[in-house]
Parts: structure tokens; sequence; C-alpha cells
């Protein structure tokens, strides 16, 4: 891993303004970077802005204040250098499988036979051979979000957003996904921001996480993971890591208890 | 017995076939035990006299006449309805001030009888093609108009987001997104207005015509011979049934996952 940043995201701010109701302040001065080829998670309890923080990195909205940078240049919109793995269905239920994955291509101009070919590539690396012509409905969850990683690597961006990506998946097919997207940034070395619930998944994953605090959104610490890699499901189990979760889980337990209060 | 339920209970084309002729063989069955009771023939007619008019129509030339005059009219119609049901559901859609004003006075027309208004269209236009074709479009166009906005408007918002996250320009979220999730909406407004316009083209023969179906069924039933009546009527509900038939195939086709 390299020290160049190639995220830097400056003060910031976002309040939503509401009609006839009082506008919410979603985050507040969030200062962070993400070095070229880490991969760092953010976790917080419900309400504490990181998928609003991940939407404005990837510049589907637009901060109240404050700037993100990539390599040093400000984003204000959606580019190629960064692509978002949603939550689930945001596949194009009428396109296949290698249609979907070369979605992003298209858009952005790419002649079909070469797009297809592309595709292809990350179809294999995702593992989804042999799936190529299905229709998304056709698949399971663990595989539809196996094609939502496979299409935002298409594009090649230089960061790649994930939105809780395997939130919907049952607890197995999370793990299995886990540890393929592991195997996946180590062959691909992109730079990651993941957004989860979990707090093993961000461990388990990550070198360094983000622990968010609620309403209004701020970091709250940022804790280095310096588990060693490559990072097998077994090491869920060793006292190191049942140690960093158990420390992450009391920052924010309170929070997601008066979450769960309050809803 | 038990194994006959169970093949038709099937999801294939055969068993389709099945159901399809099963049902027809017990329309005709009740149609010629109420025929044997009702022995007036004025008022109603057993089906192999049905068929037997038909049968002299195609003979004399008289059926190839109305169904010439009858689809080619409908089929026109249908057609620029379905266009001008697209526009005007596009602009709908693309405009929430133009839909909040259009939208009472579109729903004020849909609301009315259109048929009612046929002697006005035909005292305006003449008899012939351009009352038929003004009236049909009258009717079929507001099926297609209101589920071409409705289908606009309830697209996933999830797949704009990522189509937009991929950097797509308004048109192309509108090309790959926006417009094929309408689509099979669109679709079923059009399988609706297909059927309004087959009711459209007989009114409009009805009141002013000098070939085609609605204009046969008035001159046979001014004659008493229902024979000819019914048999025509057995032509409109063909062509009802196959459209139906076509546009939910299309639907389907257009739309898998929402099958499962």
């Amino acid at each position: 891993m390299s020290d160049a940043i190639r995220l830097k995201v400056e003060k910031i701010d976002k309040v939503f303004k509401r009609r006839d109701k009082p506008s919410v302040e979603a985050l507040r001065s969030i200062d962070m970077s993400v070095a070229e080829g880490e991969f760092v998670s953010i976790v917080g309890a419900s309400g504490s802005g990181k998928s609003t923080l991940l939407r404005i990195i990837d510049g589907l909205i637009a901060p109240s204040g404050g700037r993100v940078l990539v390599d040093g240049r400000a984003v204000d919109k959606p580019g190629p250098d960064r692509a978002m793995v949603f939550q689930q269905d945001s596949l194009l239920p009428w396109k296949t499988v290698v249609d979907n994955v070369a979605y992003g291509l298209t858009l952005a101009g790419t002649r079909r036979a070469d797009a297809e070919r592309t595709a292809q590539r990350f179809i294999d690396i995702a593992g989804l051979q042999g799936f190529e012509h299905h229709y998304p409905h056709q698949l399971s969850g663990g595989m539809r979000q196996r094609v939502n990683v496979a299409r935002a690597l298409a594009v090649n961006p230089k960061i790649l957003l994930l939105d809780e990506p395997f939130a919907a998946l049952d607890a197995q097919t999370r793990e299995i996904m886990q540890t393929e997207l592991l195997s996946i940034w180590q062959e691909t070395r992109k730079t990651v921001l993941l957004i989860t619930h979990q707090i093993d998944e961000a461990v388990f994953l990550s070198d360094r996480v983000i622990v968010f605090s609620a309403r209004p959104g701020t970091i709250r610490e940022e804790i280095p993971v310096t588990l060693p890699r490559p990072r097998t499901l077994e090491l869920k189990r060793s006292p190191a890591f049942v140690e960093l979760v158990d420390h992450i889980w009391k920052l924010i337990e309170a929070e997601v208890r008066a979450g769960i209060k309050q809803s | 017995m038990r194994q006959l339920y169970e093949f038709l209970e099937q999801d294939n084309r055969s068993a389709g076939f099945a159901r399809v002729a099963i049902s027809t063989l017990a329309v005709l069955l009740v149609w010629q035990l109420v025929s044997m009771l009702v022995t007036n023939r004025l008022l109603l007619v057993p089906p192999a006299e049905v068929a037997a008019a038909l049968v002299k129509e195609v003979e004399s030339g008289a059926m190839w006449t109305n169904a010439v005059a009858t689809v080619t009219a409908v089929v026109t119609s249908f057609i620029v309805s379905v266009a001008i049901g697209v526009a005007v559901g596009l602009a709908l859609a693309s405009s929430r001030v133009l839909s909040l004003t259009g939208g009472p006075v579109l729903s004020a027309l849909n609301s009315v009888p259109i048929i009612a208004l046929a002697p006005l269209f035909i005292a305006w236009l003449g008899l012939g093609f351009a009352s038929k074709f003004v009236l049909v479009i009258m009717v079929a166009v507001f099926p297609v108009v209101v589920t071409t906005e409705a289908g606009l408007r309830a697209t996933d918002k999830q797949l704009v987001e990522a189509a937009r996250s991929f950097n797509a320009t308004p048109l192309q979220i509108f090309s790959t997104v926006t417009f094929p999730y309408a689509l099979p909406f669109i679709v079923s407004g059009i399988r609706v207005a297909w059927a309004r316009a087959l009711v459209g083209i007989v009114v409009a023969e009805f009141f002013g015509s000098f070939a085609g179906f609605g204009f046969a069924i008035l001159s046979a039933s001014q004659t008493f011979d229902t024979a000819r009546v019914l048999g025509y009527v057995i032509m409109l509900g063909a062509m009802g049934l196959i459209g139906s038939v076509l546009f939910a195939t299309l639907e389907r086709r257009l739309a898998p996952w929402r099958q499962e």
C-alpha cells in the first residue's frame, strides 16, 4: 500500500431542509481520508448519516458545506473515478447479467463488443460464469450482489464505494461474500470505502474502521485494524478480533439502543 | 379425471389451448341448450345457423368488404391513438405543472361517455372514414395516456440512482431506466385501448357508414336476420380476443421478472 491519498473528505456538512418540518442535520464537519489501495469501513447506528456521506462522495447528492477530493481534485458529480455498489435491487430487471455488468460501460459510450469483453472479465472475477444470460430475478440474493460488484468494477474506478452491500443477505451467504470481496480487493487493488451495520464485517474486511456517532453524524473514533492478511473466516474467532469488535460495539451501543426506542 | 385436472392446471401451451377449447365448448353447449328452449328464431338462433350465416357472408364477399372497412379503420385509428396517448403521457409525466393543469381536464373527458357524441362527430365529419377515425381515437387514447404517465412516474428510484451513479445523462436515464420500466404499464393500457377501439368502431359504424361490421350488424338487425347479427358479433369478439391475447403476451415478454 502506498501512502498517496486517494480520497479526501474536507469539512463535509449536510443539512436536509424539509417542507413544513424542522430540518435535519445529517452530517457535521466530517474530515477523513482514504489512502490509495486502502480498505476503509464506516460503521455507526442508524441515522448516523453514513449512507448520506457515501452519496455525497459519489456525487449523487450535494453537501451543504465542505468538499470531496479525488486525487486532489474536487468532485461534485458522479464520475468514472468512483463506482457505487448499492444495497439491493439496483440491477436492471430487463437486462441479462452480462448486460447489467456492461451497463456503466455502455452508458459511457464503450463499443458493445468491448463492453461485453470487459464485462466477461469481471463476471469471471465475481464467480458468475455460466450465468451470463440469466436475468436478475433468476438469481439468488448473493448472486445478484456479485453482479452488482462486477458492474461497479467493470468501469475500472479508482474508488469503490459500497453501501451495505450484504445487508439484505442471510448470515451465511454474507460471510462467504465477505471473503470473496476480500479476494476481489486483493486482486484488483482498488481503494474501497464500505458502509455497514455489521461491526464484525467492518473489522474483518478493513485496514481502518471509522466509527460514526448519530444525529448529526460525526466521526467518533478511527480504529486501525492491524490484523494480518490474507484473512480467513477463522480470524473472526481470534481474541484480537473479538476484542476490536467489542470495543467498537461499546462506542455505538448507547445510540443503537436509543434508535430502537425512537422507531 | 384427476389426471385431466392436473393437466389443465399446467402452465404450458397445450394446456392453455385445452382450457380455451373446453370453455368454448361449454359456451356453445349452453347456447345450444338455451336456443332449444327459446324457439322464437327472431330472438335467438342456435350456433349452427350462425355458422351457416357466416359461411354465406364469406361466399357472397360481404364479409370481406365489411372486414376491410372495419379492420383498416380500427387499426389505423388505434395505432394513431397509441402514438398520441404515449406522447401525451410522456408530456404529462415530464412536467408536474402540465400534469396538474391538464390532468383534471383529461379525467373529465375520460369520464364523459364519448360514445354518446358519435352523432355529433358524424355531423361534423360526414359518413365514412374520418368520423370513425376521430371517434375511435377519442375513446381509445385515454387508457394509453393514463398508463403511460403512471408507468413513467412509477419508475424505481433505486434504478435511477444507480444510473446516475454511472454518470448517465437525463436522456440515458430515460432510455435505459424510466422507459423500459414503464413499457409493461403502457402495453396494459394499449390492451384496454384495443377493446375500447372496437366499441368505438362499432358505434361509429352504427351511426354512419356504408360498410363494416357495425354497419352489417345494424342492417341485419333491421331485417331481423338474427343469425347474421350474431355472426358479425362473433367476428368482433374474435378481434377483441386476438388483441387481448397478443398484448397480454407482449406484456409478459416485456416484464418477465414480474411473474415470479
